[in-house]
């Protein structure tokens, strides 16, 4: 048994091993469009692998995550950002932008720490509900406190640069591989691919290590988690504030990708857009939440793109059903379809091609498996 | 009784003076008795007698209206369920309350949890400490494993484990907190003939092996009277007997409980089914 796991396990440390090798080349190959692409969807995977932990392995409902996006990106660029605006006139600190990356997963988590009194008591459906504030306290804020916002139309995001090397703005210092020259989008699909590979690696970690075990239990039940010396209360706001630092990160990201951070891009469909992510890819599954994210946040870039030859799909502005809106009915129905036929999500999909059994949720009668030897017995008694 | 080694830190259990109410129902009235260190000290009951009222105010799920519980010195009335487990308290759960889809070790391993410390951070960057700390309670925990007969199963998930093999997992994982008192609610519950007396055998085996304190709330009559060294008898939330095996089948109290009075219109099936106690 534990040979088959461990060949399992090496099995799948060669196709992670071949999909990181791919996803290091592709800059090489793609244009420009599928790199910007790439960059939003590390964004959203973060984002989703850190509302996973939250709502998939805890089993706590969380409509709030578009509000520690929301704290994350204008962190960033208030720290980072220079004054600046005409209309509306915004401050900015104009640090390097690693710290204002730094201070925006902190000040995320910050933001959870403080909503942890509150999501540590309450559970499922409930902190759903309670959560829902935050989104609106969010949007009020960013339309109000345009000090740092810069108001309804939203401020600049600065480019990233680490040391002297530029991830957009003025590309230096010149970088090129294999004669392909890397500007901005090459910079940005590594940077995000890096982050992107840590947080993923972190959360898996933490699911397969005593941490992940015991919220595990509290989402199976929360009494037999603390019968069995589990802190129920800490695990909870513990997890919310992870999952809120990993929507700072994503929320950074976020900015670097669009380039701006305006108020109506924090609203309570991006809340919803993440859980449909993480539904849709398999709740509970590092991986599956990564394939959700792809699949939801790169749908309407690439409907976008190709709306000139796709039928139905019509260019902003023009009466009919826009990328946006079509990729919404598309994800939308593919999240009915999961539900329906497999409640594992993509990655329980995965487990189905890869011939592995699903552990039913409940768990099966005792006739199935004391039927098996009277089945053989009877068999044998005529002779 | 036997040769038991008892461990040097089990405590005598004592239950004083214990009442629950919810709202206007008592559900456990002025209950005391106490358990002596190394028994296995049977509490039974028809439905709705307090036993399982008991078990959740021994483990800290639910709070005392009076009285007090104390393990030795240490009152654990007052105390959350997580406090309680960390003084050597372990339970497993009548209705299986594992994670279906971890495996058997997985499980395991979250009775381990009050004897490791691995945070998020040290858990998360795969810290040296946190995986030699990982490694070394996986072994301990295949060896608890393999003294419940789970020892081809530890990387099967729960989930598709049969129902005695998971009844087996819930006191598996309850020895894994290595406790000082081990509470199984009804261990044997909806088992076959042969999966009870294989569970009745682990359980002597389990107060021998470990000299720990065993409280076990069951149904199973034939379980009880044979390996229970001390048997509390609960009726509508009162300590109607508490005695030998012996003492208690041949108290009157007792079997009036179980066979009714004689004024009940069929006393035989009440018996059958428990269901001449049901509180209104």
């Amino acid at each position: 048994m534990s040979d088959t796991s461990t060949a399992t396990r090496l099995v799948k440390g060669v196709v992670l091993l071949a999909l990181l090798v791919v996803l290091l080349a592709l800059p090489l190959y793609v244009e420009e469009f599928w790199l910007r692409t790439g960059f939003a969807v590390f964004a959203a995977i973060i984002g989703a692998v850190g509302l996973n932990l939250l709502v998939g392995t805890t089993g706590q409902l969380s409509l709030a995550h578009a509000f520690f996006l929301a704290v994350g990106a204008l962190t960033y660029v208030y720290v980072s950002g220079d004054p600046g605006g005409s209309a509306i006139e915004y401050g900015g600190f104009g640090l390097p932008p690693i710290v204002g990356m730094v201070a925006g997963v902190v000040m995320a988590g910050l933001a959870g720490v403080l909503f942890s009194p509150i999501a540590a008591r309450l559970r499922g459906i409930y902190l759903g509900v309670a959560s829902l504030g935050l989104v609106f306290i969010g949007q009020h804020l960013l339309n109000t406190w345009t000090s740092v916002s810069g108001g309804f139309n939203g401020r600049l995001a600065p480019a990233f640069d680490l040391f002297g090397f530029s991830f957009g703005g003025n590309e230096e210092p010149y970088l090129a591989v294999l004669g392909v020259p890397f500007g901005q989008a090459e910079r940005l699909w590594y940077l995000g691919l890096a982050l992107c590979a840590l947080a993923c690696w972190f959360a898996s970690n933490l699911l397969r290590s005593r941490p992940g075990r015991a919220l595990q239990n509290v989402r199976d039940s929360e009494v037999a988690a603390s019968v069995m010396g589990v802190n129920v209360q800490e695990y909870k706001a513990k997890v919310f504030l992870v999952s809120s630092m990993y929507a700072g990160l994503a929320g950074v990201l976020y900015a670097l990708s669009i380039g701006s951070v305006a108020p109506e891009s924090f609203s309570l469909l991006l809340s919803v857009q993440y859980l449909a992510m993480i539904v849709l890819g398999g709740l509970g599954s590092v991986g599956g939440a990564a394939m959700g994210a792809a699949f939801v946040s790169a749908l309407p870039l690439v409907l976008q793109q190709y709306s000139g030859s796709l039928p139905f799909i019509v260019e902003p502005g023009q009466p009919g059903i826009v990328a946006s809106q079509a990729a919404a009915f598309l994800y939308g129905g593919a999240i009915v379809l999961v539900v329906m036929f497999e409640p594992g999500g993509l990655a329980g999909l995965a487990r189905r091609l890869k011939r592995q059994p699903r552990p039913p949720q409940e768990s099966p009668p005792v006739s199935t498996t004391s039927s098996a030897p009277a089945d053989s017995s009877s068999g044998g008694t005529p002779r | 009784m036997s040769t038991t080694q008892l461990r040097k830190d089990v405590r005598p259990l004592t239950i004083d003076n214990v009442t629950v109410r919810f709202g206007a129902l008592l559900a456990l009235s002025e209950v005391s008795f106490s358990v002596e260190p190394g028994a296995v000290h049977a509490v039974i009951g028809p439905n709705g007698a307090g036993k399982s009222t008991m078990f959740n105010v021994l483990s800290g799920v639910y709070e005392v209206s009076e009285g007090e519980v104390r393990f030795g010195d240490e009152v654990l009335t007052g105390r959350k369920p997580h406090q309680i487990a960390r003084l050597g308290v372990a339970r497993a759960f009548q209705n299986i309350a594992l994670s279906g889809s971890q495996t058997v070790v997985q499980n395991l391993m979250l009775g381990r949890h009050r004897l490791t410390t691995a945070g998020f951070v040290s858990a998360g960057l795969r810290l040296p400490k946190a995986r030699n700390e990982e490694k070394r309670h996986t072994a301990r925990v295949c060896e608890i494993a393999e003294f419940l007969e789970l020892g081809n199963k530890l990387h099967v998930p729960v989930g598709v484990l049969s129902y005695g093999d998971q009844k087996r997992v819930e006191v598996a994982r309850a020895l894994s907190t290595e406790p000082r008192l081990l509470l199984l609610d009804e261990p044997v519950a909806g088992m076959n003939a042969e999966e009870t007396a294989r569970m009745a055998q682990t359980v002597l085996e389990i107060r021998d092996a470990l000299g720990i304190t065993v409280i076990l709330v069951e149904h199973d009559m034939g379980m009880v009277m044979g390996i229970a060294d001390r048997v509390t008898v609960l009726d509508f939330g009162r300590r109607i007997a508490d005695g030998t095996p012996d003492e208690v089948q041949a108290d009157p109290e007792v079997i009036r409980a179980y066979l009714g009075s004689g004024d009940e219109t069929d006393p035989a099936a009440a018996a059958a089914h428990g269901t001449a106690e049901e509180t209104p």
